[in-house]
């Protein structure tokens, strides 16, 4: 039992941090966003992620992939939330995996390669579809039942749509007969591998970077800004809700862990702590979030500042597959934790 | 990164779960006073002659030494037992010893440790004082050099198992003239010696292991100091750290396992309109919350455990756990009452509902005793995030 990255692991990690700073910056996202581009994600940057086999990352070997755990996918994606990185990262290694396990190859070998693929999600009646960054043509369909990558062009009336979180590019379009009849470019169910398990992970591990920068941001202004002669992190009104971010942030991290490494060990209480990886992470995300609005008082809440792309990627993941009550549910309807 | 435990690490696991088994006692244990004492104590001897005294204490002073993933899976497995995380055997096991260990003379070590891992004394803490309990530096119980002797008059309070016990760790100011830190020190108290008057406190969970205790003009040999004069908060600091450590799982493991009871006792019990409890959504989301808390404390104390493992700087995690552990248990406490429902108004003769109005009760001092709440933030803002005082 050891939770502690390896030292290659911290190189990834490290390594990942110093491509995210360079080529996706909010500075960046915030001028392609400002120029109508969505997802706010330069095409390049995409390209060069996937030479650094980000969407391999977690495929078997066997599968041409680079053969690392999802523990190893999970230390990225806490890196691309704590970057607020846009673009459909979650479905896209997600969908790399369907298509492998799928018997699709070549699409596995296209998206590991650069080709994204976004998310579909159900909108206000089964027929109503929203689409997630699905700028490339593809979506991925998941349920905790089984993972499709599915054409957007299969479906009828798709109208691109201004969202809440400017980063993202936002579909409407209708499946007539509802969404889980329309026809899949590769299916794999979860018996065969539980793709909405890993989802539950990847998300979580994104929202507890978004939690981790957060609680630093929120620290960081607590330190430095004055009033009333004095810190006002001396408060203890602002003190103990940026502890509280770092008490939450820190439990959503080791449980992401002890999920991700549930799932790789094949451990059989791995689904009850992936839906409690995702329901830890989304509450410490939107406490610390908001905190971080509430200690940058004025400022916070303006859109220069970069908190609230932070508190719309976090509404965004937490309620894209379903928010908490339905995994709170599930959670409880199974067997005790080994 | 792994999970798993190592096959020795499960082969350890099995032995010291039929160890338990076997021997671990059965019979309830009494509630306070001598008894409880003797229970305690008994325990104590029969764990210490199997080896089993002191699972993190040095070899040297008839511990195990085990690895912290092995003293990892021995509280996980004693806290299966169902016996309490604290009881009359704590402060010398977890405080006054360990401090021992690091800071006493050899002779000091020689006359006390061996009698703390064998179950033949009881230590107790004097700390706190009326006017000092966050602020413990702010102390005033006096100590004046009197020949070879310290002479100590004062008073200390929120002391467990003082009535019962044969030494205390007690904090003394020996100088008032310096700032509060400088001027503290650490002696061994024979709590036997004239001037000593020990008085209960009752509690609101109806326990009487409280005290508040007196001493006038009490002469303790200055061969009882540990440390220097004056240099006693320092010692104190060393003891305060052990507190965090691996014995904590104990305490999270058993409020899992009452979360585990509680979804039981929800499927199984009826509402007033008839229906089981489980079926109330508004019970039910609290229920999962609650395990779900449970679940991420495990893996925070697990994260934890790693990183001491490989660091002699203790991570965050036990302010953290401490913290999160209070809350917790609080609302999953008080969960078991609504559970419970008008029933938990009776004193109850049920032995399993009484449980649960007593740790109920009992969980309101979690975010007092051993640092408030409030103290442990403090600390994670200031020492973690870098917060001013």
């Amino acid at each position: 039992m050891d939770l502690l990255p390896s030292p290659e692991q911290s190189e990834v990690i490290e390594s990942s941090r110093s491509f995210l700073a360079a080529r996706m910056s909010t500075a960046r996202t915030r001028a392609l966003f400002e120029a109508g581009t969505t997802p706010a994600v330069d095409p390049s940057a995409w390209s060069a992620a996937a030479e650094l086999g980000w969407f391999a990352l977690g495929l078997p070997v066997a599968h041409d992939g680079i053969g690392g755990g999802l523990v190893d996918e999970a230390l990225l994606f806490r890196e691309i939330g704590r970057a607020a990185t846009p673009g459909p990262f979650v479905s896209t290694v997600l969908a790399a995996r369907v298509a492998a396990f799928g018997g699709v190859a070549s699409l596995a070998e296209e998206i590991t390669s650069g080709r994204r693929v976004g998310l579909a999600v159900t909108g206000s009646t089964p027929r109503d579809v929203q689409l997630i960054d699905a700028s490339d043509g593809l979506v991925l369909l998941v349920t905790p039942q089984r993972a499709s990558i599915v054409e957007v062009a299969a479906l009828d009336g798709v109208t691109t749509v201004p969202c809440v979180d400017p980063t993202v590019h936002l579909q409407r379009a209708v499946a007539p007969s509802g969404l889980m009849s329309v026809a899949t470019v590769a299916s794999v169910e979860s018996d065969v591998d539980p793709i909405e398990r890993r989802a539950n992970v990847l998300i979580a591990a994104t929202l507890t970077g978004i939690s981790e920068w957060a609680r630093d941001t929120s620290a960081e202004h607590a330190k430095h800004r004055v009033q009333f002669d004095r810190a006002i992190g001396v408060n203890q009104a602002i003190k103990h809700p940026c502890a509280d971010s770092a008490v939450q942030a820190q439990l959503a991290y080791a449980q992401f862990l002890f999920a991700a490494l549930a799932i790789d060990e094949g451990r059989p209480d791995a689904e009850l702590q992936a839906l409690n990886a995702f329901v830890t992470a989304a509450a410490a995300a939107e406490f610390a979030t908001a905190t971080t609005v509430q200690v940058l008082g004025g400022m916070g809440f303006t859109h220069e500042h970069d908190a609230h792309l932070y508190v719309k990627r976090v509404a965004l993941w937490s309620q894209t597959l379903g928010g908490t009550p339905s995994r709170l549910s599930r959670l409880l309807a199974q067997p005790e934790p080994a | 990164m792994d999970l798993a435990f190592s096959a020795a690490d499960d082969a350890f696991r099995d032995e010291v779960r039929t160890w338990l088994a076997e021997n671990a006692p059965t019979e309830r244990r009494p509630r306070s006073g001598q008894a409880a004492r003797d229970f305690d104590l008994g325990w104590q001897r029969k764990m210490y002659d199997a080896g089993w005294g002191g699972v993190a204490w040095p070899v040297a002073y008839g511990g195990r030494d085990l690895p912290l993933t092995q003293q990892l899976i021995w509280y996980e497995e004693y806290a299966r037992t169902g016996l309490r995380p604290i009881d009359t055997r704590f402060v010398g096991l977890a405080h006054a010893g360990p401090t021992l260990m690091a800071r006493a003379t050899p002779e000091q070590r020689t006359f006390h440790l061996e009698k703390i891992l064998r179950g033949d004394v009881v230590w107790c803490q004097g700390f706190s004082e009326p006017e000092a309990g966050s602020d413990l530096a702010s102390l005033r119980t006096r100590a004046v050099v009197d020949g070879d002797e310290l002479v100590v008059t004062g008073q200390k309070i929120w002391t467990s198992y003082a009535d019962v016990a044969d030494w205390q760790e007690l904090l003394v100011r020996t100088n008032p003239d310096v700032p509060k830190h400088k001027g503290i020190t650490w002696v061994i108290c024979d709590m036997r010696l004239p001037g000593i008057d020990v008085r209960p406190i009752r509690t609101m969970d109806g326990g009487a292991d409280f005290n508040e205790v007196f001493y006038d003009e009490v002469r303790i040999p200055l061969t009882n100091v540990v440390g220097d004069i004056d240099e006693g908060w320092s010692v104190a600091m060393s003891t305060l750290s052990f507190e965090r450590g691996t014995a904590f799982t104990i305490s999270q493991v058993q409020l899992a396992s009452s979360v585990e009871r509680l979804i039981e006792m929800a499927r199984r019990r009826t509402s007033i309109n008839g229906t089981p409890v489980i079926t109330d959504g508004a019970l039910a989301e609290r229920l999962a919350r609650a395990r779900a808390d449970c679940a991420a404390l495990r893996a925070l104390t697990y994260l934890g455990i790693s990183k001491n493992a490989r660091s002699d700087q203790p991570g965050p995690e036990g302010s953290m756990m401490k913290l999160q552990y209070a809350d917790v248990a609080k609302r999953i406490y008080r969960l078991g009452i609504e559970i419970l429902g008008a029933r938990s108004l009776a004193i109850p003769d049920d032995e399993d509902d009484t449980e649960w109005v007593d740790r109920h009760l009992l969980a309101f001092s979690s975010s007092i005793g051993g640092g408030t709440s409030e103290i442990q933030r403090n600390i994670i803002g200031e020492r973690v995030l870098g917060l001013p005082r």
